[in-house]
């Protein structure tokens, strides 16, 4: 009894020292940085000689994937040290410290302050949009005629000011299953293909020849959405703050419930296991959407050993052109770097070398349209995935087709929230009138600004 | 001063001050953490104040609007909120009462020395064991067991009970089902473990003089094990109605913050997370928090008072 | 009714028996249904990112080793120290919080004073309001105080924890007989060191209870360390699993994952397994004999 007593106190006896010790050190610790700068403003004076701009250069992002990069490929300015502030994106973290850190920009030290981070394109316009980035053409980044226009619309604010670039370009390809292709339309070549399902009206016939054969069309009946989304000519929200539903997002759920309803589609997510299980050899599923990395790296399933078909998969453009994901660096508003900023964009877009470099050793889609020609003209080139066809290729000519427009800053959860409400009225579970209800209810919990009928 | 042990005396020697001593880091500390965003919340229930996009909206004084709101009837007459509460309270009783009742069986089966269980240590740990693993993780694994082609429906198309395949994520009964499962077996061991350290409180001479009277094990459990135990199973009963009104991740994860089917699935907390996330809509979000608040403590105090009557 | 006693007693070792049966039975019904949600944690921490794609599997690939590997070396996530920064602050809270509300029950418990009724009921009602709503509030508290990259306000405010307080608060009520005290007090027992020396032995079995759930419930928080902590250095294991479970798609692992996810829980059931010995029996019989 009295050792176990002993032993209990001894621990919160040290208890006691590292909650002493946390409270005492720590806080001295994290205000330090911040004491200092008060105290000697040496960066906010320009009373240093070679440079006027800050020392630290802070990056947000929400992974490693371009701090990778950056350390590779850029040089940093001597004397300048690069911090990363890497949070995930899981639970909306990274976009509730960015923001909290981009409304504090003002009052933060200059070496606390965000000099540029990462975005992504479903919310990409939530910062374009607003006065905490910065015109990048100011700051010298000025040359685009190499970059694909979709990517700079997309991160251009709504008068055409443009506040970032990408060091990536993701065009999007319809991914079929070739020998499902020749017993449903009696032939697997590409442009053969691409000639039968180069509408939306022939897609979905096909869909009907594909359906009698006892195949599925599509895996999953949100594997079109992104294609229609990319290509609505009206904005999710009007001028007025009305909800309107454009005709293509209509055309979408009209195909969503007839694939449904004739069985030319499992109703599922397009990442869940019910859409993946389609890309085994005795898979039904005859079309993916995805641009390269999706084939190359998130159709496990057909690329298995025993169970897959590695080889027997194609791409063509398909009923429209579109993208899938990318990443774009932002110049923020109140950065003491500004050079800095725009060297960076400028070696991620223009240095030939470096964006050979990203297709060469990286796998990456690069961003300068010159770069990725003399990869597509490389006859030696070809996808064992895809039985030897030239990806590259087909991208070269499908990102040039890309728009970026009639954006919101609601995009990202509007869509997410009609294809999972719509996705009960395929499933038969609720009518029309309460999937539609629920989604209403839905953009009226995220955006409260956001009028519903 | 401290010389005498007459109960009735204490009051005489005041001991106050130790009493306010003891209990002064608990205030401070929570007075300087948690206590103003919490009043913050309620604060917040009577402005408008949220994010659009990067743009602050508010706040703005409304009166009670935000709970007006949330009290209005939707264009087929129903009070979404209401429906809200309705489920959760389904989800947790589904998920409560089976998690209290196997926990009590299984902490008197582990203390009885009747029973004698051997590899009790085993067992204890097996049964803690799924609250160890994230929420996430856990939801993660429950879903490609019961998806459409998951192991569960193989095994029941290869039995030959079903010829297609059950849809375990699209159905009103089998969602809740699910989440009621999840939720006992991730807390049904925490609970076990609860009572348990409650009956080894006991002075076992209690037992021991029960057993020579030749008490049964029923009159043992209902005579002594359970008015003394009592007090901690109000804290068991208490605890799980506040958890099962706050549940939160496990049907959020399961069904991807969408309460499917129908927002059959959707908790109170769901709701009011809906309204937090992405547009840190602090009005409607603290009049939500108030009315769980407002009901969790109703409850609270109504079990409090009925399981703890007779003394005081 | 005249039975013989050994006919009795046979009767009641019969009936025993049967009960133990059931018993068991029940428990291994149980541990099967427990231990299946690990043993697929354990597959798929066998299995390559492609395989996992593909759904279920019953039975383990041969790719433990790659995984263990590949989570290891994983250049943006270093596993020992997020072990180690989440077992700082895990064991901290835990010891934080059930020490202090083992002394705010008692102080509850055990003293009559003006403020009392007020002071539980207090604490009662806040223990109620949803965690959710003031989550925002308190990191907005904390960058203004400047305590991110802090492991503190990931570790003092657990000296404030109601649920704790409620149950060491019941524990007492239940086992912990005010003679004790008194008799302490005859001894001349300073009231701070009674507790210490007298009280917390006896709350031995509350105590190891709550703190391995105090110490659980920290080892797997997400949402606020997440918010409060960007530097690699004093990031915690939920952070870093979210991190890889972020990584780019051409490096995005879950056989790394489902590994780490795998690690992450073998401290806390070695933290478990040494703390339930102290559920242990007749603590307080033992208390009292002196």
């Amino acid at each position: 009894m009295k050792k176990a007593l002993a032993l209990l106190l001894a621990v919160f006896m040290i208890v006691g020292m590292f909650a002493g010790c946390g409270s005492s050190e720590a806080p001295e610790t994290t205000a330090a940085p911040q004491e200092t700068e008060a105290a000697t403003p040496v960066e906010t004076e320009p009373v240093v000689e070679e440079s006027t701009e800050g020392k630290v250069f802070n990056i947000y992002a929400w992974n490693e994937e371009f701090k990778g990069f950056f350390e590779k490929y850029y040089t940093v300015p001597e004397g300048i040290t690069v911090n990363w502030i890497i949070n995930p994106n899981a639970d909306g973290v990274y976009q509730d410290k960015l923001d909290e850190a981009l409304l504090n920009q003002e009052s933060a030290a200059a070496d606390d302050k965000v000099d540029l981070f990462l975005a992504e394109a479903d919310y990409i316009l939530k910062y374009t949009d607003s006065e905490f980035t910065q015109d990048v053409e100011a700051l010298g980044v000025t040359d685009f005629s190499n970059t694909y226009e979709y990517t700079v619309q997309a991160a251009s604010d709504s008068n055409g000011v443009v506040k970032g670039v990408s060091f990536q370009c993701c065009p999007s390809a319809l991914i079929y299953r070739r020998s499902i292709a020749k017993d449903v339309l009696g032939t697997d070549d590409p442009a053969e293909v691409q000639a039968q399902l180069d509408s939306w009206d022939k897609f979905n016939a096909v869909a009907e020849q594909a359906g009698a054969k006892g195949y599925l069309m599509t895996a999953s009946e949100a594997a079109t959405y992104r294609v229609f989304s990319n290509n609505v000519t009206s904005p999710w929200v009007d001028e007025a703050g009305n909800l309107q539903i454009d005709a293509n997002i209509q055309a979408w759920m009209g195909q969503a419930k007839e694939f449904s309803e004739k069985g030319y589609t499992k109703n599922c997510d397009i990442w869940s296991d019910d859409c993946t299980v389609e890309m085994f050899a005795d898979g039904k599923a005859m079309c993916y959407f995805g641009p390269a990395w999706y084939f190359n790296f998130s159709m496990g399933n057909a690329q298995d050993a025993e169970k897959g078909c590695y080889g027997d998969w194609a791409i063509c453009q398909g009923p429209q052109a579109h993208f899938w994901g990318g990443t774009w660096l932002l110049a923020a508003t109140g950065s003491d770097n500004p050079t800095m900023i725009a060297d960076i964009m400028n070696t991620f877009i223009n240095d030939e070398d470096v964006c050979s470099k990203l297709v060469e050793n990286e796998a990456q889609f690069s961003n300068n349209q010159a770069v990725n020609a003399k990869y597509a003209e490389d006859p030696a080139f070809g996808n064992e995935f895809l039985g030897g066809q030239n990806d590259v290729a087909l991208f070269v000519e499908l990102a040039k087709n890309i728009k970026f427009e009639n954006q919101t800053i609601y995009d990202q959860l509007l869509n997410e929230g009609l294809q999972s409400n719509w996705r009960e009225y395929c499933q038969g579970t609720v009518t029309e009138e309460e999937a539609m209800s629920n989604f209403y209810k839905y953009i009226n919990e995220k955006y409260p600004s956001i009028t519903t009928p | 001063m401290k010389r005498l042990a007459d109960p009735r005396k204490r009051k005489g020697i005041s001991y106050a001050k130790w009493g306010y001593l003891f209990i002064a880091p608990f205030f401070i500390v929570y007075g300087l953490f948690t206590l103003v965003p919490q009043v913050m919340t309620i604060y917040n229930s009577f402005f408008e104040n949220y994010r659009e996009g990067l743009k602050q909206v508010g706040p703005n004084f409304v009166g009670l609007d935000n709970y007006i709101k949330l009290f209005t009837p939707d264009k087929n007459g129903n009070i979404d909120i209401l429906k809200y509460a309705w489920n959760t309270l389904v989800l947790w009783v589904g998920g409560a009462v089976p998690q209290i009742l196997v926990a009590l069986l299984l902490a008197v089966f582990f203390t009885s020395y009747r029973l004698n269980i051997k590899g009790q240590q085993f067992f204890k740990t097996v049964i803690y064991m799924p609250n160890l693993i994230m929420a996430s993780a856990f939801s993660m694994l429950f879903f490609t067991l019961f998806s459409n082609s998951g192991p569960v429906n193989q095994l029941l198309t290869q039995m030959g009970w079903i010829d297609q395949p059950i849809e375990f994520f699209a159905q009103k009964i089998t969602v809740r089902g699910l989440i009621c499962l999840m939720n006992f077996l991730l807390w049904f061991g925490n609970t076990t473990i609860l009572l348990m350290a409650g009956i080894m409180g006991i002075d076992q001479n209690l037992f021991e003089a029960a057993n020579i009277d030749g008490a049964s094990s029923l009159q043992v459990f209902f005579k002594v094990t359970l008015p003394l135990l009592m007090p901690i199973l109000v804290y068991t009963v208490i605890t799980a109605m506040i958890g099962g009104i706050q549940m939160f991740d496990v049907p959020q994860v399961l069904t991807n913050g969408a309460g499917t089917p129908n927002r059959t699935s959707t908790t109170l907390v769901m709701y009011l997370n809906n309204y937090l996330k992405t547009s840190k809509n602090y009005g409607m979000s603290g009049a939500i928090s108030v009315v769980i608040f407002i009901i969790t403590g109703l409850l609270s105090m109504v079990v409090y008072r009925s399981l703890t009557r007779k003394d005081d | 009714m005249k039975k013989s006693n050994s006919a009795d007693s046979r009767v009641a070792k019969a009936r025993l028996t049967a009960a133990r049966a059931l018993v068991y039975a029940f428990l291994i019904f149980l541990t099967v249904l427990c231990l299946f949600s690990f043993y697929m944690l354990f597959i798929n921490a066998t299995r390559s990112n492609a395989d996992l794609q593909g759904g279920f599997r019953l039975f383990p690939s041969d790719y433990f080793f790659k995984n263990l590997y590949n989570a290891w070396t994983d250049a943006s996530i270093n596993i020992p120290r997020g072990m180690l920064n989440s077992f700082i602050i895990a064991a901290s809270s835990a010891l934080l919080s059930t020490y202090f509300s083992a002394l705010t029950a008692y102080g509850i418990h055990a003293y009559h004073f003006r403020l009392k009724k007020l002071a539980f009921s207090f604490i009662m009602a806040v223990m109620v309001i949803p965690q959710q709503v003031s989550a925002t509030g308190f990191y907005q508290l904390c960058v203004k105080f400047g305590l991110t990259n802090s492991y503190i306000p990931l570790i003092v405010p657990s000296i404030a924890s109601p649920v704790v307080f409620f149950y060491m608060k019941q524990y007492m009520e239940s086992v912990l007989p005010m003679e004790i005290v008194e008799a302490a007090r005859v001894d001349g027992s300073n009231e701070f060191s009674t507790f210490n020396k007298i009280i917390l032995p006896m709350l031995k079995p509350a105590m190891a209870v709550q703190m391995i759930f105090a110490f659980v419930a920290s080892w797997n928080n997400y949402f606020m360390p997440a918010l409060l902590l960007d530097k690699a250095e004093m990031k915690t294991v939920p952070i870093m699993i979210a991190q890889l479970r972020a990584a780019d798609y051409s490096k995005f692992d879950m056989g790394k994952v489902y590994m780490f996810i795998l690690l992450a829980i073998l401290p806390v059931v070695i933290v478990y397994i040494c703390l339930s010995k102290y559920i242990i029996k007749g603590v307080t019989a033992g208390s009292v004999k002196g």
